[in-house]
Parts: C-alpha cells; structure tokens; sequence
C-alpha cells in the first residue's frame, strides 16, 4: 500500500485541518536539517519540494545540464525521501532537476533510484512529463492559439520550436492530481507551477483551492515569507476558508505583513495568479497575527479558466562562450578605457576577421551591472574587464579572446606610462571557454484543450 | 523632504520571468507607504526618467496589504541572453536608492 493510499484511508476528517510541509523552494542547494526536522515532528500529511525555476538562466533549460551539484542534490533527495518514509506520508517533487525537460526528469529518477537501492527499499513513483510535443505545438501556432508573455520575444514560428533544444511546459494541479491518482509513494514532476506541487494534495482531499492556492503560493518559497526571510521548511496548516503559516526555524516570523508582501515576489502582478486551470485572486485576502511567529491567512479566491492555458519556456544554443577576466587599477588605462577597447576590438578584428563571432566587453566600476542607461557611478579607482565572446565553434571563441587578451594588456594610448601591461590577471589562463550558451526563445503561453495529453504521467517502480 | 532609503524597508529588484523586471518598494508603516504613494517621483513619467525607458512600458502598482508599491519594467534584454549584465534582475534597484519623495 502506497503512502497516497494511507493518506486518502487516514485522511483528515470534516474541519480538521491538513498540514503540508514546504521542504524546500530550491532543491539541490541544500536543504536546511534542523528545521526540516522540526516540521517533520509536527507530523505533516504531505512533504512537498521545488526544485526548479526560470530565474537560473537559460543554460540548464538547453544543455539538459542541472544547476545543482550531482553531491548536494543527492544530500537533499536523501533528507526528503527518508524524512517522508518516517512520517509515512507522500512526498511531491516539482520541477526536477533545474528546469524540468526530460534530461532533468532522468537525472532525477536516477538519483532517486540509486538513493532507494541505497536503503533496500522500492518505491512507487508517479512520473510526469514537461516536454512539449512539438507536432502538438506547431499545430498550435498554425491555429494561432499562442502567444508571447512580453514584447522581448516574436509570435512564436516553426523555425524556433525547431532550434529549441528543449521546450517544456508548466504543468498545474491537474497533472499532479492524475499523478496521485496512479496511488505514489512519491510523485517526480517535470517543469511544474511551484503552486502545484503544495496545492495537489489539497485539491485531491477537496479543500477549497481558493485558500488552498493561496497557501501554495506562499510556502513554495519555504520561509522567505518571514522576517527575516531564509530558506528553513515551512509548514502550512489549511483549515478549510483560511489556512495558517508558521516558520520550522523558531527565529524565522510570518507576521501579516511579511506573507503579503510575498505576493509581490517575482510576480509582475501582486493581485492574481494565473495557472493553467484557473486564477486565484488575493485582492480580497485578510492576513491576521495568530501570535508573533504565525499568521492566519483567509479570502484569497479562486476562478476555473474556461480556456485552459499552458506557460511554455524553451532555450536555443547561440554558440560557445569564452571569457576573458582582467583587471586593472592604472587610472589612465581606466580614463582611456573606451578608447582602448576600440583599438583592442580593431585589431582583434584585423588579426581574426570575419563575422562569425561576437566580442563584448563589460567593465566593472563603470556601470556595467545595470541594463538600463541609468547615470553612471562616479569613477573608481580599479575596474574589472569582463571580456566575452560567443563562436561557432569552442576554438574561436578561445582565440577571440586570447587575441583579445594580448592587445588589451599591450594596447598604447595617449600619455600611456604602464608600458609593461594594462592590465592584471588573477590567474592564468585569464581566458576561458565556458562551454556552450543559450538563450531563452520560449517564453510563451499557449491555450490547451487536452493537459492529460500535454503532461503524461507514468507509474515506476524504483529502488531495490 | 524624505529620501526612498529612509522611508522604505526594502528595495529590491528581480525577474518576474525573463521577459520583466520587477522592483519591490515596502514600508513599515501607513505613513511613508501614503507619502511614497503621492510622491511625484514614484509616477510611470518619473520611473521612465530614472530608467532612462518609455513612460508606457512602466506600470506602477499600490499593493496595499503589504504597504508596498511594485514598478514593472520591461527588461531590456531576455534573461540569460548575449549581453545580459543582470540575469536574476537583481541589481537593478541602484537608481532607486537616490529618489527624494
């Protein structure tokens, strides 16, 4: 018998509450013990995690590579998968591996094969898939039911479903609902809604999902709701219309205002949330102090979609990527900076010609952190120069920026004294190939009238 | 005359998916909240200014239960793309800490 099979056999009776553990916002960076301990003896009746997100960048969406280490995501997978088996209650894994394509998903399956062989035990795994089928989604670019998420990207073509190395798709509540309905120990999700990990549960024992989401959304994060804000477990306590927030980490405090001001948190709308079924709306939710480290929330609603929707990302290679790091304290060098780096890119351009790269530089202490034309930093007495190029191919990025290397450490310039170089290596090499880069080219939503078709679900058997 | 720094307890910027950028103004209390709320440097046209962008791809949005106001801009280029400088978003918030309510 499966821990979802006990779940639904000892469920919580009419009005008594459900207690889900948030374990972790971002799993793989390492899952803080002590406080998942704590929310582990308050004997939840689900442990849910995140393990992905859009915000690491598009690199891992498009090698299939997870941004975790191999070592601390096996630590993490550990504590929750035996934190579950102890307290004998299903365990919910979204967005696995980083970014949660297909690679990811095996990866993930992977280690959580070798963690149950490890322990002589087998477990029932609810799998499901992220991958977008590409035939489905052409289709649906013809019938022009997609569209782009802001006007930084183009309607979606053919063209780019092509050269997308992967292409996923946020699944919702529903998929993992079809997932618990296969009766887990554990359900391993591809890309998922970070909502839906922690509202699956609820919605399968018929709590309200307008509160239920609510509570969803705001322990995805664990404690960053709190003041101070950390990464400790975080255990929501639904009780029906209104549910209850409380940090495992006694010095962590979710007071009315710390869990309101986490609806602005990454979103462009603090009022509603939009998933693929429906939209929850917090306009009208009340946050009241239960004491000083608790906070009941209740009033958050929640509307079905007619049209069921589907958040689509996916990641293009634009080429290999090679840097250059050097810095330089010279104040002539740094007064004359865009001069040189003019010279330095001319020459570059003699010696390697063709239009087969490009070659950027950002210095450091000069602004080059913002994106926006803000007015620049006074002027500092080091700079940092960041060079990079993107090529074809790894040998011509290596010798971009190699060149580049050369000219800029001897480029001359009007009063120049520092004959012996404009610049100081930390290391050597200072240039570096830094493997292949991605962009995001997906970034879309697309209307969906089958999400059983679109997110696939699957029963193993893993371990022993 | 109050500075953003004093009144605000938290400014922060950070992606709202790779395609926008959100910065997070929140307060202590109702006063500076209302005073940031009515401050004339906080309008779509003076944000536009600061950012150095188009009025019209500036939304300012009052979120009174967490006595915060979000702005929303469009990131100038796609998270994570070639020339990106900020691929979280989460150093934009720099010309922010220079505003006078």
């Amino acid at each position: 018998m499966s821990t979802t099979a006990r779940l639904l056999d000892r469920r919580p009776k009419e009005g008594e509450p459900l207690r889900i553990l948030a374990a972790s916002g971002q799993l793989g960076y390492g899952i803080p013990e002590t406080a998942l301990r704590a929310g582990l003896a308050r004997r939840p009746h689900a442990i849910g995690c995140d393990m992905g997100s859009i915000d690491i960048g598009p690199a891992y969406l498009g090698s299939g590579q997870l941004s975790t280490s191999e070592a601390t995501t096996l630590r993490d997978l550990r504590l929750v998968l035996r934190g579950a088996r102890e307290v004998d209650v299903p365990l919910l894994i979204g967005s696995a591996g980083s970014a949660g394509a297909e690679p990811h998903l095996s990866r993930t399956l992977e280690y959580v094969d070798r963690i149950a062989r490890e322990d002589g035990k087998t477990l029932r795994v609810a799998v499901v898939h992220a991958n977008i089928d590409r035939a489905w989604l052409r289709g649906m670019v013809a019938a022009k039911r997609t569209r782009p998420i802001g006007p930084g990207l183009p309607e979606l073509d053919d063209e780019t479903i092509t050269q997308a190395t992967h292409i996923v798709g946020q699944m919702g509540t529903e998929a993992f609902l079809r997932a618990l309905a296969l009766s887990p120990d554990v359900v391993i999700a591809g890309r998922a809604c970070d909502t839906a990990i922690f509202a699956a549960i609820p919605a399968l024992l018929g709590y309200p999902m307008g509160p239920a989401m609510h509570m969803a959304k705001i322990i995805e994060c664990t404690s960053i709701c709190c003041i101070p804000g950390g990464r400790d477990a975080m255990l929501g306590t639904l009780e029906g219309e209104s549910f209850t927030l409380e940090s495992m980490n006694p010095v962590r405090a979710a007071t009315p205002l710390s869990v309101a001001a986490h609806s602005l948190y990454e979103q462009a709308d603090p009022h509603v949330v939009h998933e693929p079924e429906g939209t929850l709306d917090v306009r009208t939710a009340c946050f009241e102090a239960i004491d000083e480290r608790r906070t009941r929330v209740s009033g958050a609603t929640w509307t079905e979609a007619a049209q069921k929707t589907i958040k689509l990302e996916g990641a293009t290679r634009i080429g290999e990527r090679a840097v250059l790091l050097a810095g330089s304290c010279d104040p002539r060098v740094i007064a004359n900076r865009e001069a040189i780096l003019a010279g330095v890119r001319e020459q570059v351009m003699e010696i390697l010609p063709g239009d087969d790269y490009h070659l950027i530089f950002r210095v450091y202490g000069t602004g080059a952190t913002s994106l926006f034309s803000v007015k620049p930093p006074a002027l500092v007495d080091e700079v940092f120069f960041l060079g990079e190029c993107i090529a074809n191919d790894a040998d011509r990025a290596k010798a971009v920026v190699a060149t580049a290397k050369q000219y800029l450490l001897h480029h001359g310039f009007a009063g120049r004294l520092s004959t012996g170089g404009n610049i100081a290596f930390p290391f050597t090499p200072p240039e570096i190939s830094a493997g292949t880069a991605y962009r995001y080219s997906i970034y879309h939503l697309t209307e969906c009238d089958d999400l059983a078709a679109a997110f696939p679900t699957e029963l193993v058997m893993l371990g022993a | 005359m109050t500075r953003l720094v004093d009144a605000a307890r938290v400014i922060r910027s950070k992606n709202a998916g790779p395609l926008h950028l959100t910065l997070d103004l929140m307060f202590s209390d109702l006063a500076s909240f209302e005073l940031a709320l009515q401050s004339p440097s906080l309008t779509p046209a003076s944000v536009a200014r600061l950012y150095g962008v188009a009025q019209d791809t500036v939304e300012v949005i009052p979120f009174a239960a967490a006595q915060a106001i979000k702005i929303v801009l469009l990131r100038p280029i796609v998270a994570g793309g070639f020339g990106d400088a900020d691929v979280y978003g989460a150093q934009q918030h720099r010309p922010l800490l220079d505003v006078v309510l």
